[in-house]
């Protein structure tokens, strides 16, 4: 029985830091190699971090909320020796491991740190490739091995045997002296061995830490089953039943009852988890025929990998419907109205939107544009775009638009290097194309858009917002815009001021494109009646987009900005003109 | 708005998108790694664009143009006309074929490409310039940066690539034609592969040489057959003279002025100078001090058997890493630093490393030589098979050379080969694969080899060394 503590593994995306958003064991509690322990917000993603180890929660270092910097003790176990021997195994098949699941030495095949091990270079002991490897994984010095075949070739079972009788490459350790593990530093450098040895801990009573545990952990179903009574009782108690923990199931499905609900309130309201054992995995406990398992139970998690690209939607869902809550329900005693973190994705925001505003003047130009011939156009080319497949939107007609704007005024598709004292003018036309998703703003490239067809803008505006949603964007995916599209309208609304997507010069907003009320000139005929003069004009209903462009005004000024939007919209109010784009 | 420029962080960087590059990133990237490759300018590095695969295209050419053009003794009676424009588009169809599928590939495994120029600001930070004017730059940072950036042919005074007429090995594989005249210099392997090709498309071919002899550090035996296949194809070698300079001659061509050693001089006419005298690392721009990382007197960077640089974070891998200059050297390494970055036990404990030269005839070594082992203290046993003695080299009319097995003695491990004859370079795998294996002699010639095939050769060798071969006599 040892005590090995986990130490937060790199996440990937180069990121050094991670914020701890929630636990998902608590002390006490046995955990299995590659059980996530623990969620994880960096910059990008939500990712769950899996156990290296087989053993109970023995301490946690962290709270829920912290920041914590790559390599940082999370969280310790206690080890038995069947779990050490797991975690060799796990290493030893060569699997792709994440940077905490290097095993942990046992005292029986002794991993050495490389450092200790003998040159593997020099010498020649006649021994395949295979056998320098396995010699390499147990720290044997394979010139100290006698061979067991003709002319003392060197076999597997040889470097095995070798490596259980004790006399291993760290020649010297004395075997009544129980050689302690050692880390295995494989020699990458510290964040990598995210694994290392405790001398002694003091034993932490579990029981205390779980009662210090920050109250109950909601189940978070998709779908809950209970009367009608049931379900107003909880809206009075503002609880929402996909919360209320239940063992019980009706047809397969999650059933809560009033009692269940009444029993979860008043375990909130004590900070205290309603589970004694403080599973924080509800459904894990669960009988069968739950239908929503909570994203750490979701075995289409590939734990072992903790990149964005492998956490789930249903990961997504939980962080932004568990954090919060579980939050809010935790302070309320002590905190007025609602807490929400302001940490992750949302924190970055922030800070972007802050440089932006603060370091460029911003000016917004507003004007709309009568869209009747752009509405016809897609309207005509839909049926085309649905037969291959692809939902075509207004979009990449603005896109197609601002290219032309954008070919005539270059100096909207640059970048300000104040340190260089000069702007650069992209010669790329790179959109970024704002997405609104659960964690918050993102903002996807689309490269190129001077070389792709309509349909193509389509289809990849369309893939790129999906994955934007469920994170799966690829850092490349997010990097090298030259300008941006924010496509507010969608949600509703005519205009707005949109913040430069810093370091680009300018950003065009979109509102919606709805029938508004337009002056035109009368036709011909009813100019017989009206004669040429004022009373020729009259106020008709049109489809019509208001555009709002936001200009970096240390580098362009009104009138160019005013030119370039008029600009775009001759493209946006005859659309032929894009054959051209 | 804005997420938009979030990541400018990576936990693998990899500089050079070469063999050992390329390799690295995928690896790493399969173990779960975020990784980064930096290419400035063709991925596949100069092994797919401007080494031995362009060049070995030009050399199965030009090798069938003159099989066919030389056999009236099988009867065969041709003339073969060398378009060398298209010969120079069908090599550049493989090369681009491949470099595009090697950027399939990291893109495959999700490794993010980056297209641009990367130097470091420090040792966990690089800036990449984006080619070209106003395309700017960006700043990456690193948990760990494997440097692949390579080597380049070395410039000799007096020969400037800048000058038509002075060709790089780069520019001789992609000619736009034949000259008449060729003064080759250096003969290496390099020199010595792109001479052949030329002798056999038709150029009058003259290779200087500042040593005694061509492809230093083979042994006399195995120079001798290229060497002497060579002089057959016509090229005129001279030997213990280095290139001095050139100069215009009055038609229209030049002349190449070379000196030995006691200062005598000659001058050798020619259309064009191939000047390949080896290749250099490629570090320059690359701002490897700001990482701390410090290059020897040549200017390659120094690891250890883990390819970590003195600065542990930093790996080295390929060209740029020292000798041996290989891709396949390369490409073990670039393995060799992911699986170290990403934590396990890998090492470069490879017993030998086999390289080929592709002259008419190839060569192949692995290993020991014969006097390698003696220095080694090995009591060596050696055995011979040549190639007039083999069936099948007879029926393809190529049985210059010979295969040589060195092994100790006392137990028959097989320490090492030499293979100068037809399909060297891929009749050294199997002895390769016997030295990894730690097998012997025994094994090797108790292993029944198909016939006809060349490869029996290798088997009648591990025979021969035993005293007890059937096709040739025993020594």
């Amino acid at each position: 029985m040892t005590i090995e503590e986990f130490r937060l593994p790199d996440v990937g995306e180069g990121v050094a830091e991670g914020e701890l958003v929630s636990w998902l064991v608590a002390p006490g509690d046995r955990v299995e190699e590659d059980q996530p322990v623990a969620e994880v917000e960096t910059d990008k993603a939500l990712v769950e971090v899996p156990s290296s180890y087989d053993g109970i929660v023995e301490e946690l270092f962290v709270e829920e909320g912290d920041v914590v910097p790559v390599g940082d003790v999370l969280i310790s176990f206690r080890v038995d020796e069947a779990g050490e021997e797991s975690a060799d195994t796990g290493s030893a098949d060569g699997e792709p491991t994440d940077a905490g699941s290097v095993g942990a030495g046992s005292a029986d095949a002794e991993p050495t740190s490389v450092e200790a091990e003998p040159d593997t270079s020099s010498g020649r002991t006649f021994a395949p490739p295979s056998v320098r490897r396995l010699a390499r994984e147990l720290g044997v010095d394979l010139g100290a091995v006698e061979g067991s075949g003709s002319g003392g070739r060197v076999s597997e079972r040889d470097v095995r045997e070798h490596a259980d009788s004790g006399d291993s490459g760290d020649s010297g350790a004395d075997e009544a002296d129980a050689p302690a593990p050692k880390p295995v530093d494989v020699g990458s450098g510290d964040r990598k061995s995210a694994v290392s040895k405790r001398g002694s801990v003091e034993e932490t009573d579990a029981t205390t830490m779980a009662e210090s545990g920050a109250g109950p952990d909601p189940a978070d179903r998709e779908r809950t089953l209970a009367t009608p009574a049931t379900r107003k009782l909880a809206r009075e108690l503002g609880v929402d039943v996909d919360e209320v923990p239940t063992d019980e199931t009706r047809e397969g499905e999650a059933f809560v009852d009033e009692e269940r609900v009444r029993a979860y309130v008043e375990t909130v309201e004590a900070g205290t988890s309603p589970e004694l054992d403080a599973s924080p995995e509800p459904d894990a406990t669960v009988t069968g025929g739950v239908e929503s398992e909570p994203a750490p139970a979701d075995p289409s998690v590939d734990a072992p990998t903790s990149t964005a690209a492998t956490v789930s939607t249903d990961a997504d869902d939980a962080a932004a419907d568990v954090a919060p809550d579980t939050v809010a329900a935790g302070d309320e005693a002590d905190a007025p109205g609602e807490t929400i973190p302001y940490r992750g994705v949302r924190r970055t925001i922030g800070q972007r939107m802050e440089e932006s505003k603060f370091t460029a003047p911003h000016v917004t130009h507003h004007d709309t544009a009568e869209v009747d011939a752009l509405v016809a156009a897609r309207d005509r080319l839909k049926p085309k775009a649905a037969e291959e497949g692809v939902s075509l939107t207004y979009l990449p007609f603005v896109m197609k638009a601002v290219l032309a704007g954008l070919r005539e005024y270059p100096i909207l598709n640059s970048e300000l290097r104040e340190e260089n004292e000069e702007i650069v003018l992209k010669d790329e036309y790179h959109f970024g194309v704002a997405v609104a998703t659960d964690a918050g703003l993102m903002v996807p490239v689309v490269e190129d858009v001077d070389e792709k067809g309509l349909f193509e803008l389509a289809a990849e505006v369309t893939d790129l917002a999906a994955r934007a949603r469920d994170r799966s964007l690829t850092p490349a995916e997010l990097r090298g815009g030259t300008f941006t599209l924010t496509n507010f309208g969608a949600i509703g609304g005519e205009y707005a001021t949109p913040i430069i997507n810093y370091p680009e010069t300018a950003i065009l907003g979109l509102g919606a494109i709805e029938r508004r009320p337009v002056v035109r000139e009368r036709s011909a005929i009813d100019d017989e009646f009206f004669g040429d003069d004022e009373e020729g004009y009259e106020v008709v209903p049109a489809p019509t987009l208001p555009l709002s462009l936001s200009i970096d005004h240390r580098v362009v000024d009104g009138a160019v900005a005013a030119r370039f939007a008029n600009t775009v919209m001759d493209h946006l109010e005859d659309p032929l003109l894009l054959l051209n784009e | 708005m804005v997420v938009g420029d979030i990541s400018t962080g990576t936990e693998v960087l990899v500089i050079g998108a070469g063999p050992g590059g390329y390799v690295a990133a995928i690896r790493a990237a399969q173990k779960g790694l975020d990784t980064t490759l930096v290419e400035k300018d063709a991925y596949g590095g100069a092994c797919l664009n401007r080494g031995c695969i362009p060049s070995k295209a030009l050399i199965t050419a030009s090798g069938l143009a003159h099989e066919a053009g030389t056999a009236e003794e099988m009867g065969i009676h041709a003339d073969p006309a060398v378009d060398l424009t298209r010969m120079i588009e069908w090599k550049q169809g493989v090369v681009d074929r491949l470099t595009g599928g090697v950027e399939k590939l990291c893109k495959a495994n999700g490794v993010n490409l980056v297209e641009g120029t990367a130097s470091f600001v420090d040792d966990h930070t690089v800036r990449v310039a984006h080619g070209g004017d106003g395309r700017g730059s960006e700043s990456i940072e690193f948990e760990h940066a494997i440097v692949a950036t390579g080597s380049r042919p070395v410039e000799i005074p007096g020969f400037s690539f800048a000058e038509d007429h002075v060709w790089s090995s780069e520019a001789a594989l992609a000619a736009e034609s034949v000259p008449d005249r060729l003064v080759v210099v250096g003969g290496g392997y390099i020199g010595m592969e792109l001479a052949t090709v030329y002798a056999k498309l038709g150029a009058e071919v003259t290779v200087v040489e500042m040593l005694e002899d061509v492809l230093d550090p083979y042994e006399d035996d195995v120079k001798r057959v290229v060497r002497k296949r060579a002089e057959d194809l016509g090229i005129e070698f001279h030997f213990g003279e280095g290139a001095s300079g050139w100069s215009e001659a009055g038609d229209g061509g030049h002349l190449v002025h070379t000196e030995t050693e006691d200062g005598e001089k000659s001058s050798y006419p020619a259309d064009r100078v191939l000047v390949a005298v080896g290749r250099e690392p490629v570090t320059g721009g690359v701002d490897l001090e700001k990482a701390g990382i410090e290059t020897d007197d040549r200017g390659f960077i120094e690891t250890d058997d883990r390819t970590r640089s003195a600065v542990e974070h930093v790996h080295a891998v390929g060209d740029v890493a020292g000798e041996p200059m290989l891709a396949h050297a390369a490409s073990k390494e670039g393995i060799v630093a992911a699986e170290t970055i990403a934590g396990e036990p890998a090492a470069l404990d490879q017993q030998a490393i086999p390289a080929a030269v592709f002259t008419d005839p190839e060569i192949g070594t692995v290993g020991m030589t014969g006097a390698d082992a003696e220095e080694a203290g090995f009591d060596v046993a050696v055995g011979e098979m040549p190639f007039r003695a083999s069936g099948r080299a007879l029926t393809t009319g190529h049985t210059d050379g010979f295969v040589r097995i060195v092994a100790d003695a006392d137990e028959g491990f097989v320490l090492g080969a030499q293979i100068v004859g037809p399909e060297a370079s891929e009749l050294i795998a199997e002895v390769g694969l016997a030295i990894e294996l730690g097998a012997t002699l025994e094994d090797v010639a108790a292993t029944v080899h198909t016939h006809p095939t060349l490869s029996e050769a290798v088997m009648e060798a591990a025979e021969n060394a035993q005293g007890q071969a059937i096709h040739t006599l025993n020594r």
